[in-house]
């Protein structure tokens, strides 16, 4: 059994926990930033056989420096396939795909997300990125992976704009709407663990972060949360999983504050790449994987 | 009878003539005022974004169509050339939030956008549909969501066949396409190396198109590997060469996205005046994508290449 990390910080902790949604031999939609963590680690572990899709155009990457958007360079490394979105959209819409990872800024307890505004649509506070993607995903993968912030103030009651479908309001409505794939799964959050009961479709607590309390939970949540009466703590990363994620981001631009660091230094930028490349590749090496 | 011969149509094929040209010149050219704007996102075609803000005394209304946009269409919804954009995201990608696009949006600065909200799917289907000539493709996606209640322009329909719901979304024919990729030749037969995401149904789709290259090659060369040709000559109007012609972003196998100044231009993109100076030095400030790159420094490009080169190098296995 691998051991566990003792020194490890909460973005860790979610990329693992996304990585063991990952089952080996699966065909996955990642998205970059922290899901490409988590796809990285299970590739590393237990998932060897398990192949990434990248959105605009990629099929198989094995990157060895971080990808910064889903049509960077880095997403050519290695990969079987390299071409267009629509070859990935498409194999997706005719249910090729297993699993896709996405995010939102608002949830709800049917995990439909939304990612385009806050407020009124016509009337908006503050306009979002939009679907991207992220529509794509949750309509026609087979099960959808939600990675995402829980601050207190995004699980509502009644989202803004539904962006992505999740279960809608409930048993059926998927089917009835004309979406072919199997909506949200699972929902690793800053705070825990969501799984969605198969009878009602609504999502439950199945885990807590290590020295998170149940009642800070339940109090950012706006609709009351059922807990599953087997609620446990969340499995820590291995040692493993910690060491190969601080070596393929070695100035944390995703598990930290790397970004802040990097603006307008070239240099930091260059030495960036070299710092994950090289020791990624002896990783690789000794674990088969090159 | 009148004995006369049916007469001959003629195909909208563009001729395999000599296309290279500058980036002004292709501008100039074929982007006028109230253009129906298509840009590629990967990779994207930056060089000639710049040289269009540059016209902007003569182009002061774009509506644009995308898929994605990571960036790079800041430089024209910041110039105040955008009235409307019909998309499916617009934001940084690790660069993070897009403030040039949150300030059009939410509160009109420096005019106001309209969005047009589909799927990336979507969007993209809706250039298919223009390239094979029809007038809208079924998707899948959107279903459910709030991208059908608020876009009129997705139909929901039964679908003839099962009965099943299906979204329709309806062809998008850009004015003109913009888009950079690896190579041509001088008739405008296009080549990519990696993943180029949507550029070749947005070649089709668009009534006119103009394509940066990073190099000009033979048209024996062209023939050398012809299935690496994303766009054939008979869609082509413009090509420009313009090496690191999508610098921040990447190239794919010629250099990789130059994040340090990504989010360098991010941070100044967080206010209005913050970009004005931007765009004022790396755009206005340069008569061409040549004084772009010596501003930002050859020395630097020139690093982007050699490091992705020593990372991968295409038909080689690392």
């Amino acid at each position: 059994m691998a051991e566990y990390a003792k020194d490890y910080s909460l973005p860790e902790l979610m990329a693992a926990s996304v990585a063991r949604e990952i089952n080996d031999g699966e065909l996955c939609f990642i998205g970059v930033g922290m899901p490409l963590m988590a796809a990285t680690i299970a590739k590393f572990t237990h998932a060897p056989n398990f192949n990434m899709m990248v959105e605009y155009g990629a099929v198989g990457p094995s990157p060895r420096r971080l990808p910064m958007c889903v049509d960077c360079a880095v997403n050519n490394e290695r990969a079987y396939y390299t071409g267009t979105q629509r070859e990935v959209m498409g194999a997706q819409q005719a249910g090729f795909v297993d699993a896709a990872c996405i995010s939102g800024a608002q949830i709800d307890k049917y995990g439909n997300l939304n990612s385009t505004c806050i407020g009124e649509y016509n009337k908006l506070k503050v306009r979002l990125a939009g679907s991207g993607g992220a529509n794509d995903l949750s309509s026609s993968a087979h099960r959808t992976i939600i990675m995402m912030r829980q601050d207190g103030r995004n699980f509502v009651n009644k989202l803004d704009y539904i962006t992505s479908p999740g279960h809608l309001d409930g048993p059926g409505a998927r089917e009835k709407a004309g979406l072919l794939g199997g909506g949200p799964h699972v929902a690793v959050t800053t705070m825990g663990v969501y799984r969605f009961d198969n009878e009602t479709r609504e999502m439950y607590l199945e885990k807590m972060h290590p020295g998170v309390k149940l009642e800070d939970i339940k109090r950012s949540i706006q609709w009351d949360i059922a807990v599953s009466p087997n609620l446990i703590e969340t499995e820590p990363p291995t040692e493993e999983q910690v060491m190969v994620m601080r070596t393929l981001d070695p100035l944390k631009v995703y598990l930290g504050n790397g970004r802040e660091v990097l603006a307008g230094d070239f240099e930091a930028f260059m030495k960036m790449f070299e710092d994950s490349y090289w020791p990624m590749t002896e990783l690789m090496k000794k674990k088969g994987l090159l | 009878m009148k004995f006369e011969p049916i007469p001959i149509r003629k195909g909208r094929a563009k001729p395999p003539a000599y296309k290279i040209m500058t980036a002004r010149e292709a501008i100039a050219a074929f982007v006028h005022d109230g253009c129906y704007l298509g840009m590629s996102v990967s990779a994207a075609p930056a060089a000639l974004i710049w040289e269009l803000v540059r016209q902007r005394d003569r182009i002061k209304n774009l509506s644009l169509s995308i898929t994605s946009q990571i960036g790079m269409s800041s430089a024209l919804i910041g110039s105040g050339l955008v009235s409307k954009i019909e998309m499916a995201y617009n934001w940084g990608g690790i660069e993070g939030e897009d403030k040039v696009f949150r300030r059009a949006v939410e509160k009109g600065i420096p005019r106001p956008l309209e969005v047009e909200d589909y799927s990336n799917y979507g969007c993209a289907m809706r250039w298919e549909a223009a390239s094979m000539g029809l007038d809208f493709m079924p998707v899948k996606s959107q279903l459910g969501s709030d991208i059908i209640k608020n876009n009129p322009r997705i139909k929901v329909i039964d679908d003839p066949y099962t009965g099943k719901p299906v979204s329709l979304v309806p062809a998008a024919a850009p004015d003109v396409g913009i888009m950079h990729c690896a190579r041509a030749d001088e008739i405008g037969n296009v080549q990519c190396y990696g993943l180029y995401g949507n550029t070749d149904l947005l070649a089709r789709a668009s009534k006119k198109v103009i394509v940066s290259v990073e190099e000009i090659v033979t048209q024996a060369e062209i023939r050398r590997m012809p299935n690496l040709t994303v766009i054939p000559y008979y869609y082509v109007d413009a090509i420009v060469q313009e090496p690191f012609g999508a610098h921040w972003r990447e190239s794919h196998f010629f250099y990789h996205h130059d994040l340090a100044f990504g989010l360098d231009a991010y941070r100044q993109f967080a206010t209005k005046e913050g970009f004005d100076a931007w765009a004022n030095k790396y755009i206005h400030g340069t008569k061409d994508w040549n004084e772009y790159c010596k501003l930002v420094g050859y020395e630097r490009l020139n690093r982007l290449r050699l490091s992705e080169g020593k990372y991968q190098k295409f038909g080689e296995v690392r």
